[in-house]
Formats: C-alpha cells, structure tokens, sequence
C-alpha cells in the first residue's frame, strides 16, 4: 500500500514534534531537587511549583545531628540536579559520607548544584573556643535557624538564587514565586508576632540548644538545657542543678524534640514545668507538613502552654 | 566714568541700554545664529551627559577593582594569617585494653594508635591516610586517593585500602561492635582486608541502592603472609575481587543490607615451589537493622552475620591438598539509650589449611559511649579451642577496652 504525499508529511510532522518533545528534557522531566530536610522541600516547592520534583531524605522526626544514614539515600542523591540542605554542619554526621558514594558531582561542595541556605544568615552562638570538652560544637554556628521565619526569608531567598543558576531558563518564574512567597510569609510574621505576644519574656529549658532563633525572634527567655553540654546526656549532678534552676527562675516550659522524653518527664515531676514536644523540622507531625503550618503550630502550642 | 568705574552693576547696565540702542534689531534679525547656538548647547548637554556616564562607569570599575582587590587582600590575609588552612583535616583514636586470660594471664595491652589524614587533593580526587602504631611497630594501615568526578557513576581507588569484602573485614578493628575482630575474619581472611592495587566502584542507576566493585591486588589480608607484597610476579598472581551489595528499607525503620563478595587468586605457589593452584574466597553478609526514626539515637537493634567459605590448595610434606573451609559469624547489638547498648557475638572459625579443627567463641559484651568520642567496652569470651595454634585464641576470656577519639575522625559510609 502507497502512502500520499499528504499522509507522508503528517507522519513526518509528528516524528520531528516527538523527537523534539524527548530532546528537551525540561519539558520531559521536572528539575530534580533532594533537600535535607522538609522545611526546605516545602520551601522549594514553593518556589520551583511545578518546574521541580522534591523529595527530602529525613521525614522530620529525627534528631537532626543524627539521621540514620541509609543506603536507599545513595540512589536519590545520584540522580538530583540539585541538594537543598540547612549547611552550618547541621547535616555533618551523614550528608558528607553519603555524598562520598554518590557518583554525582554536580552536588558536591562547592559545585554548582550544592544550595547551602545558610548562606547571609546573621549567625548565632558562634563558639569563641572550638574544644570538644565544650561538647559537640558547631564550629559556624547553631545551625537551626530555620526557627525564625524572618531568617526562613533568605533561606527562600538562597533557593531561589541556586535553582537560577542551575536552571536559568526558569529565572523570572523562580523569582516570581519567590516574591509570592516572601509576601505571604511576611502576612504570617505579622499574625504570629501577634499571636505569640504572651509569650514575651516567658522562660523556659530546652533539652538541646535548638531553640535560640525562635527565642530571640518572639521574645523567650532561656534559663539552661538539659544537655550537659551541646549533644553530652546529663550528669545527675547537673539534674539536680537544673531542677533547682527552674524553681528557682521559674520557668515555664521545657521543649524537647526528638529526645528521649524519659528526662523531661523527670524534670516535670520534681519542677512542676510544662513539658513539650516540639520538633525542629517541619514534617515532624502530620499537621505539619509545610514550613508555615510548622511555624504556626509552634507558636500555637507555646502560647496555649504558658497561657 | 568715575562713577560708572565705581560701580560695576550701573556700568553693565549702561553698556547693555547701549547695545540694545545702536543694535536695535539684533535679537530678532539673527534667528540662524540662535539656533545654531541652541544646537551647540544640546551637542554640549549630550556630550556632557556621555562624559558623566563615563565617569560612572569608570566610578563603577573602580569600585568592583578595589572589591575584587579586597577579597584577594582577604584570601592572602587570611592564608597568611592561618597557614595550616589548606592542611588535611586530621585526628588520632586510641586504643587500649586491659585483659585476663585463662590460658595466660594478665595484660595492659597497648593495642593501636592511629593517625589519620583526608583532604580533598583537586577537583578531581580526594586523598586519605591512616598510620597505625601497634606494638609492633609502625604501618601505613591506609593511603588512598579516590576519584571524585568521574562520569558514568564509576569512582576508582589506589594505593592502599581496605579491600571491599565483606561487612566487618573491612572496617577498622576499634570501629567493630565487640572488642577483637572475629576470629573467622582472621584466620579465612587475614585480617582486615589491607590491599595493595586499584579498585573501581560502580552505583548501579536503580530506583534502589545497588553497587558493584571490582578490584585488582598484591594480596588481601593484612597478615595474610602466605604472599609476598613487596615481589613482583606474573599477573596470575594477584588477587581479584568482585563484590554486589544492595539494601532494601522493609519500612521506615526496618531496613535489610546483603552483600556477596568473592576474592580469586588463579595461581597461588606453595613453599617448596609445590604447585598450589588457585584460591577462591567467597562471603556472603547480611544486616538487619531497627533504627526507629524519631529515636535513633536512642534505640535500635542491629543483627548482622557473614559467611565464609574457603578453597584452596595447601602443602603437606611433598603432597599438596585443596582444602574447603567454612566459617563465619553472627553477632546483634541492642541499644538501649544514647550512651548504653550490648550485645553477643557468636564466631565460628575453621582452621583453613585443617578445616575439621575449629575455634568456636561465644562473647556477650556491654557498651558505655560516654561521649561520641570516648567509649568503654567490656566484654567476656568463652572460646572452645580446638586448632590449638595460639594459646591466646581459647579458655576464658575477660577484656576492658578504652577507645577515645581527637580531632577529625570518619571512617565514611562503608565503616557505617
């Protein structure tokens, strides 16, 4: 059977919009971003929408110095275009080794793909003397800043900045996402400041010094840490110096996250303080599965505990 | 005039009546020379305007010069300032034990201090080093360069490692759960798995973690001295390996790992110049392990065993016999807070030159990390010794064991 001219050219048609449909793997694929956490996935699907595919490796409810490193990470690191990741060595214990076995250059340090969103964090509780007799330090910095939703603002900010240099076809949308959303965190801001105004001078213990950005962004007062010193279990000697502290200062509440809560509920006994479970990464709960739903059952619960 | 000279403004004044009496038409009759004075001043004004976009231009470069001159200042400033900035990252693990054998006594045992070494070399590799000091005397244990850009998912390694076979064989004696290495890994393998040669690694592009290394050395087994190191020799000779390892999560926090190595040497010559054919070792591993997500730190339960299985031709006075050898071991560690966990380890070893004499060891042992870097072990071993070779391998067996850590430590994702 003879095909016509007209038909000949038809399937000639289709052959070229195929092939140029495979060819352009922007439009085959979306951008492949892995990030740390999913305060950040959150974040850059924020800013990516539909131009990224984002999958965090730790789900929110780890210690976040100590996410078991799994083999089944390797495979997702292989085939990002891009890792998203806290950075001030928050990810120091795991990241480093799986990015050993990765075989993907394009997310190393320093390479293009790597997006540290630390980067213009006014950084807090820089340790002056770096000696492991001070406990695990943090030799930039504490690294959980992402606690205060201004400072989430240049994390966004940072994102925006390497998913444009990375794909800067897509700039202008980037950025467009990126105003959006710095617009709309900038309304939550002002309802949470609102909202978290009893909080204003109140006290409280944290078991791990995670806590230090979203105090001084809402007003909170630390009195110590259950935490010898920063990732050392306590000495009953420092229990009993605790315990006095508390009665003594009067504080409120005790926030722990994915610590053992045996020694909270300790510490409530004896003290009478308010203890409460608040993760440090978004995810951590089902109701908290995006950065601003995070921030506000945050606040939401610290303001219900102290009222 | 007098007056005229004494006051400027009347003068001007004057003069001004004056020209405009004797030139009545002047301002009107002359349009051409207006205009060609307004085209003049918009020439100058775009001129101007041209010479003051330039002197921003060359305001701009200055600034981003002495920017560019400020970082550079910084970076020799700050190389100057810290000249150990591009040193390697370093550190050095302790560790020691005091002992009480049945068959032997009493030992403060000094067992290794090791130094080790890793920076990234250029953006193409990464160096690393560990330099042990044992009573013995001291080794290069490792010192490697790996890649780091390869394409094709590859990663190639030289120099001297720890061979990739098996799970423990390869990891650093004061890394294992339980204070001595198995004696199976030690009388099958030789030892940690030190090689000399070059291995390539390869990462499988599946939705699941899969990795294959094939490897060429002088020998595998830091004391296996049935060959020489130092000898060149024919390529048959050598030692290849070839390992599969893959990991599967069950759920979040149920994950199973198997690995299956083999290690062939094709011509292995026996003392006398006795022909000893070749020699195939082959292990299979497998770990199970709880890490419940939201406290890992603080629970866990991990099972791991590996099997070995060993062919190969020995001397005995002029005849020479292939012998095949099985053994293994199996241990589980519980953990039971972020400072405790404890555990057992059972250990089947063979001798491989006489497999039916057998060395079986049974040793429960308890864990305090008091820190990340400063951990206390002490555990007991009931060793049923029938081999016979070294006293210090049966009876009963009590050890307490110290290991402390100083700076960078990491042995990276294949000691995890």
């Amino acid at each position: 059977m003879k095909l016509s001219m007209k038909c000949r050219w038809r399937i000639l048609m289709m052959a070229f919009a195929a092939a140029g449909l495979f060819a352009c793997p922007a439009l085959a694929q979306p951008i492949r971003v892995v990030t740390t956490f999913p305060d950040l996935a959150d974040i850059t699907r924020q800013i990516g929408k539909n131009l990224v595919s984002v999958e965090s490796l730790a789900t929110g409810v780890e210690d976040p110095h100590g996410v078991p490193m799994k083999p089944s990470f390797v495979p997702r690191l292989n085939r990002a275009n891009v890792l998203v990741l806290t950075g001030l060595d928050d990810e120091h214990s795991w990241l480093p080794a799986l990015l050993e076995v990765a075989s993907n250059p394009k997310i190393l340090l320093g390479q293009p793909g790597y997006i540290d969103c630390s980067v213009g964090i006014p950084v807090l509780e820089a340790p002056s003397r770096l000696d492991r007799a001070e406990g695990d330090l943090h030799p930039k910095g504490n690294p959980h800043y992402l606690l205060d939703p201004v400072y989430a603002k240049i994390a966004a900010q940072n994102i925006a900045v390497g998913l444009a240099r990375n794909f800067p076809q897509h700039q202008a949308e980037f950025d467009r996402n990126l105003k959006a959303y710095l617009a709309e965190l900038d309304t939550w801001i002002a309802r949470w400041e609102k909202l978290a105004a009893p909080l204003r001078g109140v006290k409280y213990v944290e078991y791990h010094p995670e806590w230090v950005y979203f105090a001084n962004r809402f007003g909170l007062k630390r009195v110590g840490s259950v935490e010898l010193k920063p990732g050392i279990e306590p000495t009953p000697n420092h229990l009993v110096q605790l315990a006095q502290q508390i009665k003594q200062e009067k504080a409120q509440v005790l926030i722990y996250g994915s610590q053992n809560p045996r020694i909270p509920q300790q510490l409530q006994n004896e003290t009478g303080i308010k203890v409460l479970r608040l993760y440090t990464s978004a995810g951590g709960r089902a109701e908290t599965d995006t950065y601003i739903k995070w921030i506000d059952y945050t606040v939401r619960s610290l303001v219900q505990a102290v009222s | 005039m007098v007056s005229i000279s004494r006051s400027p403004r009347v003068a001007a004044l004057l003069y001004a009546i004056g020209v405009l009496l004797l030139f009545p038409g002047v301002s009107f009759s002359q349009n051409t020379e207006l205009d060609g004075l307004k085209e003049w001043a918009k020439k100058t004004e775009a001129e101007l305007q041209k010479a003051l976009q330039r002197i921003d231009q060359l305001e701009k470069e200055r600034a981003a010069n002495s920017a560019r001159v400020g970082q550079v200042e910084k970076s020799v400033q700050a190389v100057q300032g810290a000249p150990s900035a591009l040193n390697p990252a370093i550190g050095m693990v302790l560790d020691a034990d005091v002992s009480h054998r049945s068959k032997e006594g009493g030992d403060f045992n000094f067992r290794s201090a090791e130094i080790g070494l890793a920076a990234s070399v250029d953006p193409f590799a990464r160096m690393y080093g560990f330099v042990n000091g044992t009573p013995d005397g001291v080794e290069v244990d490792e010192a490697a360069a790996v890649t780091t850009s390869l394409p094709w998912n590859l990663t190639a390694k030289g120099g001297r490692f720890l061979a990739d076979f098996g799970r423990f064989p390869k990891v650093h004696q004061h890394e294992l759960p339980f204070v001595n290495e198995p004696l199976s890994v030690e009388r099958m393998i030789g030892g940690e798995t030190q090689a000399d040669g070059v291995e390539v690694n390869y990462l499988f592009p599946t939705p699941f973690f899969l990795r294959a290394t094939l490897g060429g050395y002088n020998k595998i087994g830091e004391e296996n001295d049935r060959i020489d190191n130092t000898k060149s020799r024919s390529w048959s000779r050598f030692s290849y390996l070839g390992r599969l390892n893959t990991y599967f999560d069950l759920s979040d926090n149920h994950s199973i790992e198997l690995g299956t190595s083999m290690a062939y040497t094709p011509s292995l010559r026996l003392a006398g110049d006795i022909d000893g054919g070749n020699r195939i070792l082959n292990g299979i591993d497998v770990t199970y392990r709880f890490q419940p997500l939201d406290s890992a730190v603080y629970q866990g339960l991990t099972v791991g065993s590996e099997f070995f299985r060993n062919s190969e031709r020995f001397a005995f006075d002029t005849l020479a016999k292939r012998r095949q050898a099985y053994g293994g071991y199996s241990y589980a560690e519980l953990k039971l807070d972020k400072n405790w966990s404890t555990g057992f380890l059972f250990d089947y070893a063979p001798s491989i030159s006489s497999p039916g004499k057998k060395t079986i060891g049974y040793s429960p042992f308890v864990t305090w990390n008091m820190s990340e870097f400063n951990r206390l072990r002490l555990q007991f071993t009931h060793a049923d010794d029938r081999v016979r070779e070294d006293k210090a391998d049966g009876g009963n067996q009590v050890f307490l064991q110290w290991t402390t850590v100083i700076g960078a430590h990491t042995h990276g994702f294949l000691g995890r």
